[in-house]
């Protein structure tokens, strides 16, 4: 997540967790020992899974700690408004967030940007050109939001989209990078995301090595960013051997 | 985690995997490690002049794969087919659609397809049979003959330029189909055969298999064929026609008796048994399964429990390696 703490509550709510909270000082120059006892580059343990969404073309859940996020994908489908001829295809993306999937009830980020940033993250991969005239719908739906919640909802789409038997130019794989003080921590939890000065988040194609998106937000430095920049790419690859093999798992699983 | 969610219990676990293990040894799998995920290389002989077909693409002067299922080679040109395929309309085809709405001289069809079929008012008998050109007031009286949410049948003229549809239902064995059940499974379990009509006379009742995995069970419809007809018939039938002016509905609703209905129902849990099985669909497995769950005396919502669920598989298994044994 960009690391925005949204507008105050209109409701009263007894704790203001919403913003960033104020750093303890004796954290600034010491290591940051993460919550869940993880090194600072490492990543949590992915769970993923296709077909969870029996009504939809394609559909996948995952699971990265305790970040859930299911995605189905609809499609290619009658495009109402494109009543126009175009000989490419267009892509439809919406996240939501449930109610109960952050601390406090209802306090969920814009879904607005993280759908547009979504659509941007996977338009770059999809084969538009394979079906003119149609629409592709994706529907992410957050059922937890346990920090770094746009690159789980990235990996879980793409997944969700080779579920749907889309043409994809390559699977897309999503980590994100932050930074509290000099350490560089990736795929952060809630509880570091509120602390951090800066992130980084990328989302590339692992085998043909080309990136789609990547976002940074607050302060860094020049090495630091080169040093995070590596840092993902290499996660980012070794997540698209686990969703591949996620993918070969559902195939060769039920037979018939 | 698709299809029907069934809770088996440990026996029955037990024997659909061996059933399921025996159907599996006994096909025929040339290239059964040959499936590919999203920018897997396909393995090519790069001297030969191969085609690249649907899903591939070429990245660094590799062969990729932009899908994934299974690649399957014809002589040159090798694609990849996923598993489970969208509907591919051919000309000719047999297509069960529903209406979703009423437009200027057509009816747009939902066939499971990327985009929805058009069928012209042109391509359509009118309800008089005369053939005649369609003038205004044939295009005002288009809800009569279908309105939104009609299942209808009908038969693939072609596509247009831009990949839509055109159906036509020029017979009088396509039209509006009543009193039945329609069926959703997957498109790739009906195969194109020679006939898509069935008539199952100890039920009777009409099963209609469309191509696009729409299926259509129903109380079996006389088809009146217009050019053999009568002319004395045809005048006999204007004259009662003219009488029921007021109520042409309600005059040919007939009752359907209860057994035809209970035989419509239990031919479609056979169909939905099968599809959740993935086997393919044809007259004769449907039969089948419907003759054994009578022979087991079963009541109509049991065959869709997990027991006969099983007992299906087994049959299978069974009819397979006993023709396999034969030939």
């Amino acid at each position: 997540m960009a690391g925005k703490s949204s507008a105050t509550p209109t409701t009263y709510s007894p704790s203001l967790s919403g913003q960033k909270k104020k750093r303890p000082s004796f954290l600034t120059d010491s290591d940051w020992v993460r919550p869940d006892g993880r090194g600072p580059h490492q990543c949590r343990p992915a769970f993923l899974r296709t077909g969870a969404v029996n009504s939809a073309s394609g559909s996948a859940y995952a699971e990265f700690g305790n970040t859930k996020v299911i995605v189905s994908v609809f499609g290619p489908r009658e495009s109402k408004k494109a009543m126009m001829y175009s000989d490419t295809g267009r892509l439809n993306c919406n996240v939501s967030y449930t109610t109960f999937a952050t601390p406090i009830r209802g306090q969920a980020p814009e879904t607005k940007d993280l759908s547009s940033m979504l659509h941007k993250a996977l338009e770059g991969a999809i084969i538009l050109k394979s079906f003119p005239k149609t629409t592709v719908d994706v529907f992410a739906l957050v059922l937890e939001s346990g920090g770094s919640d746009l690159p789980v909802i990235t990996t879980c789409a793409s997944l969700a989209l080779a579920d749907a038997g889309i043409m994809l130019y390559d699977m897309v794989a999503s980590v994100s990078v932050s930074c509290i003080g000099k350490n560089l921590l990736i795929d952060p939890v809630s509880e570091e995301e509120s602390y951090q000065d800066g992130s980084l988040m990328i989302t590339c194609m692992p085998s043909r090595n080309e990136v789609t998106q990547m976002t940074v937000t607050g302060e860094w430095s020049t090495p630091k960013i080169h040093e995070a920049m590596q840092l993902c790419l290499d996660a980012c690859s070794k997540l698209g051997k686990i969703m591949r093999s996620c993918l070969k798992e559902a195939a060769s699983g039920p037979q018939d | 985690m698709r299809g029907l969610q069934l809770s088996l219990n440990k026996g029955q676990k037990l024997r659909l995997d061996r059933a399921l293990e025996r159907l599996e040894s006994l096909s025929s799998k040339a290239n059964s490690d040959a499936s590919v995920t999203v920018a897997d290389n396909i393995s090519v002989d790069y001297e030969d002049a191969i085609l690249k077909g649907h899903g591939t693409a070429e990245m660094d002067g590799r062969v990729v794969a932009t899908l994934c299922g299974v690649v399957e080679r014809v002589n040159k040109l090798v694609y990849v087919r996923t598993l489970r395929a969208r509907y591919k309309p051919e000309v000719g085809d047999i297509i069960v659609g529903r209406v979703i709405e009423v437009a200027p001289k057509r009816w747009r069809l939902e066939i499971n397809f990327s985009q929805d079929a058009v069928l012209m008012l042109s391509s359509m008998n009118l309800p008089d049979g005369i053939q005649r050109r369609r003038t205004a007031v044939d295009e005002l009286n288009m809800r009569s003959i279908f309105e939104e949410n009609d299942v209808i049948c009908a038969e693939v003229r072609g596509f247009q330029h831009d990949g839509c549809l055109h159906l036509q239902a020029r017979s009088q064995k396509y039209g509006k189909l009543k009193r039945g059940q329609l069926l959703t499974i997957s498109p790739y379990l009906v195969k194109k055969r020679k006939q898509h009509f069935h008539y199952l006379d100890q039920y009777g009742i009409d099963l209609i298999l469309g191509c696009n995995g729409f299926v259509w069970v129903g109380e079996h419809v006389e088809v009146k064929d217009d050019m053999v007809e009568d002319l004395s018939n045809k005048s006999e039938q204007q004259n009662v026609k003219s009488w029921n002016m007021m109520g042409d509905e309600e005059v040919e609703e007939i009752y359907t008796p209860p057994e035809t209905r209970q035989n419509i129902c239990r031919t479609a849990n056979a169909i939905r048994v099968l599809s959740t099985l993935g086997f393919m669909i044809t007259v004769e497995v449907v039969m089948e399964v419907v003759n054994l769950s009578i022979s087991l005396d079963l009541d109509i919502h049991e065959m869709l429990g997990a027991e006969f669920y099983v007992i299906v598989a087994e049959k299978e298994a069974e009819r397979r390696s006993m023709s396999t044994k034969r030939r």
